[in-house]
């Protein structure tokens, strides 16, 4: 295939995985409301934690990144349990049975996850404005909407792996519990320093935390390409990892 | 060089199930040819094979002259695939299904979407050509599902069951498409478990049964392998004995059924007449005549001691 | 209630036990996730209890404890529900309603899963909690207060639950409740103190039964079994309960008038 041939196969995937949503009545909302109804409990649940010393502003403020973060998750894993259907129902033995090549097919399953992600961010900002979340300066805001593309892709990818090693939609809990640990377990709830035991050090390692804290900057403070590139870098390497495991998978499928 | 061509196909799945134990076929550029047997026979999973989407545990096979494990890629090229499941995504429209499957084999937009508007035309679907899949019939189905298969004017078509559920009149309209497609250059592999599918659509058929071949000819040269056809004599006045006598002139006898006398007719059908007229002529009153041709099921009762086709529902409901 | 019906309650909730257990996707929910979000939010927001008004607690884990079970139960109540949704679907409930066993002793059965599998759920979290150094104040009276409070909750929750199958007929609709549990739990004093509880939450904790719930749970791990904190518990318990089994009765009257 040529490079105008893939591109063309690529945006006719995206196309069609816009279906999902355009198509269904109803299909998005869940998973549109779901980030942001989190974003409203948590932060009147554990709101309080912003009067600690070393806190440096409002938990909403804190907090927004990680609902964003969480939502572009959610949007991913629901990727890999279309993904499951489809294989499930055949359709997919269709796609593995043209001549596309396998990173094309791939592409073309995540990258319309990176576009959809958008969606429940867009609400969850919009709702968290009118709240009083302090906004990013325009800079914080395309950083962060980078991130949560790339998470977005990071979680399809991740979810098409499980789809295509498990062939079933009850692999579904598993997609969206691998992401959702992956993103709390960092400074999700507070700032590094005040995070004990195992979870101050998981957080420490954590890719995510990076890339959190580079989404994070706008929210909280001023933004500036020290606190930023560890975080691309670090969603770049994720990227990496997990698209080679889906395109593992993918050519484990058939010959 | 054949169209496709296996050597000791083999595949085990995880637990030791054989499913196809060793396969030797060969199939001649612009053939039909069948795979019959039953459910469980190994036959998806024979076409799954030979179309790179399962990898052999053993044996080899080249399709359109290309190895299926060494170059995927070139066989995926020259093959078009229908499978069991009318795989379709019952979101979209005909019309977005048959452009997107042309946009997966690289044709141009311009090439793809005359190249489906040709195809819709062909398989009669252009009214409904923009309504979802999800709202067609499962003919309807079939048919997009046979359409989407040739959008790249494949040389060789897989079919896999392609009629399984569908009403007679779809049943043909799919098969007149395939003689059609055959007639133009295309080889036909498809899969069955209907007997009259493969003696009708088939230049060849392959019988399998429990992952292996126990038999491939021609139909005409199978059933004939089997015997010849035979007549059932249903007489007006029950006189069945003096009919046998009479009838074993022209064949060998076989055992009465319901009160039926049957002979084999050496020389088929051309032997009727005059037994009809031997009976005639000893004053014996015919109620009933059948010509039974041997079929397909007794081949494969023949060489596997069990039938091909389930027992009838009706025996079932009664017990 | 007869013998048989006893029996075929029994029966029915041991089936429900084992379907949750043979099915990882239907025991995550109730087990698996709660654990893990116990291990974070601990960890997470640790510190909470150096603020000011915060109860006086041996650590976050004392406190959150309870928390943890009453989601586990609120989500074996919804777990239940898709479980009888998909008995529904599958035509399992009409072989029950065939047979010679009461009806309700059919819903009854489920629930009775229901709270066994609170039950083992709350020793589960009992016996993490200790290993992980949470601390009993009341001690083993506190711990049978804990579990029977826990296992009557899975009752209540999972009348509700049975409620939504029964009525509806389809999974998908129960999974749906899903995120519902969640907002009622932040909607609670389920994960932090009543009092330092921002924005509408907090009004809205002030009266809702799962607040009284939780800390009827809560007491005797922080402080002293209070018999009007256990009063609150009961009397919330009740309530839900006997919402849960009024909606399941009239969903169940009404499959059986509509045919099924």
């Amino acid at each position: 295939m040529t490079w105008a041939q893939s591109v063309e196969a690529v945006r006719a995937l995206i196309r069609r995985a816009a279906n999902e949503i355009l198509r269904v009545p109803g299909a998005a909302i869940p998973g549109v409301l779901a980030p942001t109804i989190f974003f409203l409990g948590l932060t009147s649940v554990f709101g309080a934690l912003d009067h600690l010393a070393g806190f440096p502003a409002p938990y909403k403020d804190w907090l927004i990144p990680v609902s964003l973060l969480q939502g572009a998750g959610f949007t991913g894993a629901a990727t890999g349990v279309n993904l499951a259907r489809d294989i499930e129902q055949g359709w997919f033995d269709r796609l593995l049975v043209s001549p596309a090549p396998r990173p094309v097919i791939l592409a073309g399953l995540v990258l319309s996850a990176a576009l959809r992600s958008l969606i429940p961010a867009a609400f969850l900002l919009v709702v968290g404005f009118a709240i009083g979340v302090q906004w990013p300066g325009l800079d914080g805001l395309v950083i962060t909407l980078l991130v949560v593309m790339g998470m977005g892709t990071v979680a399809a990818c991740w979810g098409t792996t499980l789809a295509l090693k498990y062939r079933s939609q009850s692999a579904a809990p598993l997609m969206q519990a691998g992401m959702l640990l992956l993103v709390l377990t960092t400074t999700a709830y507070a700032p590094l320093a005040l995070l004990t035991g195992w979870l101050h050090t998981v957080a420490r390692y954590n890719p995510v935390t990076q890339i959190l804290e580079a989404a994070r900057q706008g929210f909280i403070g001023g933004v500036t390409w020290g606190d930023t590139w560890p975080g691309l870098l670090c969603l770049a390497g994720l990227l990496a990892v997990l698209s080679g495991l889906a395109l593992r998978g993918m050519r484990r499928t058939a010959v | 060089m054949p169209a496709i061509e296996a050597k000791a196909l083999e595949r085990t799945f995880e637990g030791g199930i054989q499913a196809v134990a060793g396969v030797d076929l060969e199939v001649s550029d612009g053939e039909i040819y069948a795979f019959l047997g039953p459910n469980g026979a190994g036959k998806t999973t024979t076409v799954r094979m030979l179309t790179t989407l399962l990898r052999p545990t053993g044996g080899s096979a080249r399709v359109a002259g290309f190895d299926v494990v060494e170059d995927p890629a070139s066989v995926r090229r020259s093959i078009g695939v229908a499978l069991q499941e009318a795989a379709l995504d019952p979101l979209m429209t005909g019309r977005e299904l048959i452009r997107l499957q042309a946009t997966l084999h690289g044709l141009s937009k311009r090439d793809g979407n005359q190249r489906a508007e040709a195809l819709l035309e062909r398989v009669d679907l252009v009214d409904a050509a923009d309504r979802q899949v999800g709202t067609y019939s499962g003919g309807m189905r079939r048919r997009l599902d046979l359409a989407s298969a040739l959008v790249h004017e494949p040389r060789v078509l897989f079919l896999d069951e392609p009629t399984t559920g569908l009403d007679p009149v779809s049943r043909r309209t799919i098969w007149e498409e395939v003689e059609a497609l055959n007639r133009e250059g295309t080889t036909v592999f498809l899969t069955t478990q209907y007997l009259e599918e493969a003696d009708q659509l088939a230049d060849r058929v392959g019988i399998i049964d429990f992952g292996r071949i126990v038999a491939e000819d021609t139909p005409t040269l199978l059933k004939a392998q089997i015997g010849q056809p035979h007549l059932e004599i249903r007489l007006m006045d029950g006189s069945t004995e003096r009919a046998e006598e009479i009838v074993s002139r022209f064949g060998k006898p076989l055992p009465r059924k319901d009160g039926a006398v049957l002979v084999e007719l050496e020389g088929g059908a051309a032997r009727v007449a005059p037994v009809v007229r031997a009976l005639d002529e000893a004053g014996l009153g015919v109620e009933a005549l059948d010509l039974v041709e041997p079929t397909l099921d007794d081949v494969f009762l023949a060489k596997t001691g069990h039938h091909l086709e389930p027992e009838e529902p009706e025996a079932a409901e009664d017990e | 209630m007869t013998g048989t019906d006893l029996r075929v309650i029994v029966a029915l909730g041991a089936r429900s036990v084992k379907q949750t257990f043979r099915r990882p996707q239907l025991l995550a929910p109730i087990v698996v996730f709660p654990s893990i979000l116990l291990a974070i939010q601990t960890a997470g927001a640790g510190q909470a209890v150096n603020l000011p008004g915060f109860p006086p607690v041996n650590s976050f884990l004392d406190f959150m404890l309870a928390g943890a079970m009453i989601q586990s139960t609120l989500l074996a109540g919804n777990s239940g529900g898709i479980a009888l949704a998909v008995d529904i679907e599958m035509g399992f409930t009409d072989r029950l309603l065939a047979a010679p066993i009461s009806r309700f002793g059919m819903v009854l059965g489920r629930l009775a899963g229901t709270a066994a599998l609170s039950a083992l759920a709350g020793i589960w979290f009992l016996v993490i909690g200790l290993i992980f150094g949470a601390h009993i104040n009341e001690g083993v009276p506190g711990a049978i207060v804990m579990m029977l409070l826990v296992t009557l909750s899975g009752l209540a929750f999972g009348g509700i639950g049975a409620a939504v199958a029964l009525r509806t007929g389809r999974a998908s609709v129960v999974q749906g409740l899903f995120p519902l549990v969640f907002v009622i739990l932040f909607l609670s004093s389920a994960f932090f103190p009543q009092d330092l509880l921002t924005g509408p939450a907090a009004t809205i904790a002030r009266y809702n039964p799962l607040s009284f719930i939780v800390e009827g749970i809560r007491d005797p791990v922080i402080s002293s079994l209070s018999w009007e904190v256990f009063g609150k518990a009961i009397g919330s318990l009740v309530l839900v309960g006997a919402i849960g089994i009024a909606l399941s009765s009239l969903a169940l009257r009404r499959r059986l008038r509509m045919g099924g």
